[in-house]
């Protein structure tokens, strides 16, 4: 298959009456969803709502009981090459440098060595981590490693970037950096992105679209349209009126379902 | 950014610091004094015993015996580590072979292996080979039950990852699993030579009576005790090279914890 990594237009997610228990737990309850090509979705809910479950039924990782799901127009039964994961405990391989973690996803795609290792450089560079090649992830802080994380999933050139709450062990300041540096990133390279995330700021700031889900079992409850204007990471959009009033919207919609 | 601070690792310290040294160091000195005021004969000072252990490399003794030794214990622990690591790997993975063997290794880790002389002695009868099975049997199971545990101590979210990305099942484990397990691997072996040194012991003098436990037996029973505990100290320093050999292994492989 030709052009595996080269940057490919993003595609389109549908999901179409995905259940999903684990023994008697119901996890997921007949939920459609459709991502659009390229847009930044977040999917938000109370804890145990099935939204990192939900993710990782589009990321092929965990089997839907019912429904099925469409990444572009590849039927989703385990995971393929569009998609890459950033995990939330980042996933990093503790024995090896930076370097070989990034080029860790390039390995059953067959690039040739010399490749690998520029590609991997290239994207450590972009996630702003250049010169710590060979440092090893326990050397670096979380924030660090999330970047590593982030590298190592661009570096396959993915056209869905599925990310499980990125940010959550990281602190505020260097969060707030990170999901700034996400979306220039992003807007440099337009990937459909679905972010699953705990915080009503951290959606409304990066997402076009906010869903939110139901407690366990998790059911589609509502979709938010974000209409802040882009680019935001340049701007104060924090400030403003706007962003304040999307805020308190969501929290009246998460109020009722905790 | 600030620049990147790799190297920074602390690996210099070794088991025996200088603490464990001036610890030794103390307690020869205090068994020198011991023995000067000729309490029993059970307490030779430790300059005696130096002298003693001369003679006995000088004459040939130590090194016909520790030559014999050596032999067994490698003859023995060899397979044990090959095999053992093995197993272990196949064990881990593969829930059917854990299944299989686990109750064998879990009876056999824990029974008193010197019970099994007598079947032993019946099996190879009183030869070296005895001695290496010896050796073999006490070090086997530690390093079995090390490598499953290393396996399946596997971090889930790592081979999550791993599979994201597509990984197939013999990468997954060259380059997942087995570096996990690796510093578990690593305990295993140090832990199985030190119990194959136990074994060599214990197979050389309840059983075959040859190499460093014949000797033991031997200046035992005609109360030779200078020679005795020459001969012990020199069992004592194979047992604590031959787990040093594996801590530095240990640290040369595993440079980034």
């Amino acid at each position: 298959m030709a052009g595996v990594i080269t940057p490919a237009q993003p595609v389109s997610i549908v999901v179409n009456g995905v259940s999903k228990a684990f023994g008697p737990v119901q996890a997921l309850v007949d939920i459609h969803l459709t991502v659009r090509a390229g847009e930044f979705l977040s999917l938000i809910g109370p804890s145990g709502c099935g939204k990192t479950t939900l993710l990782k039924t589009i990321a092929g990782l965990v089997p839907a009981d019912a429904g099925r799901i469409m990444v572009g127009d590849r039927n989703v039964t385990g995971p393929g090459r569009e998609c890459s994961v950033v995990f939330q405990d980042f996933a990093l391989l503790p024995w090896t440098t930076v370097q070989k973690n990034v080029e860790f996803g390039l390995l059953p795609r067959g690039v040739p060595a010399a490749e690998r290792a520029e590609l991997a450089r290239r994207f450590i560079g972009k996630v702003g981590l250049g010169g710590f090649e060979e440092a090893y992830p326990a050397q670096l802080s979380g924030g660090m490693q999330q970047r590593v994380g982030l590298a190592r999933a661009l570096a396959v050139s993915p056209q869905v970037l599925l990310m499980d709450e990125p940010f959550a062990s990281i602190d505020e300041q260097t969060r707030r950096l990170f999901q700034d540096d996400l979306l220039s990133l992003w807007s440099e390279e337009r990937k459909t992105v679905v972010l699953v995330t705990h915080s009503m700021e951290e959606a409304i700031y990066l997402s076009d679209r906010v869903v939110v889900l139901s407690p366990r079992p998790g059911r589609m409850h509502q979709i938010i349209d974000i209409p802040l204007p882009r680019p935001r990471e340049a701007g104060d959009v924090r400030a403003t009126a706007q962003f304040a009033q999307l805020v308190d919207g969501l929290w009246k919609i998460l109020k009722v379902l905790q | 950014m600030t620049p990147p601070t790799v190297g920074e690792t602390g690996f210099d310290q070794s088991d025996l610091g200088r603490s464990g040294l001036a610890a030794i160091a103390g307690l020869l000195v205090a068994w020198e004094g011991l023995g000067w005021l000729d309490i029993s004969m059970f307490v030779p000072p430790v300059s005696d015993i130096a002298v003693a252990w001369w003679h006995l490399i000088g004459n040939g003794t130590l090194w016909n015996a520790g030559a014999s030794s050596l032999v067994s214990l490698a003859k023995g622990f060899l397979p044990a580590a090959v095999l053992g690591v093995l197993i272990g790997l196949a064990m881990g993975r593969f829930a059917a072979v854990r299944h299989l063997l686990d109750v064998w290794v879990n009876v056999l880790m824990s029974a008193p292996l010197s019970a099994l002389v007598p079947v032993l002695i019946a099996l190879f009868g009183v030869r070296d080979t005895v001695v290496a099975a010896t050796v073999f049997l006490f070090s086997f199971f530690v390093i079995v039950v090390n490598t499953v545990t290393g396996v399946r101590g596997t971090d889930r979210s790592l081979v999550e990852m791993a599979r994201s990305f597509g990984i197939g099942e013999a990468a997954l484990f060259v380059r997942v699993y087995l570096p996990a397990a690796l510093p578990a691997v690593m305990l295993g072996l140090r832990m199985g030579a030190v119990q194959a040194v136990k074994g060599l012991v214990v197979g050389e003098m309840l059983i075959s009576l040859v190499g460093l436990g014949e000797r033991l037996i031997y200046y035992g029973n005609t109360f030779l005790l200078k020679e005795l505990y020459a001969v012990i100290f020199s069992v004592l320093l194979v047992a604590l090279l031959f787990s040093q050999v594996f801590q530095a292994a240990d640290r040369a492989l595993i440079r980034w914890k």
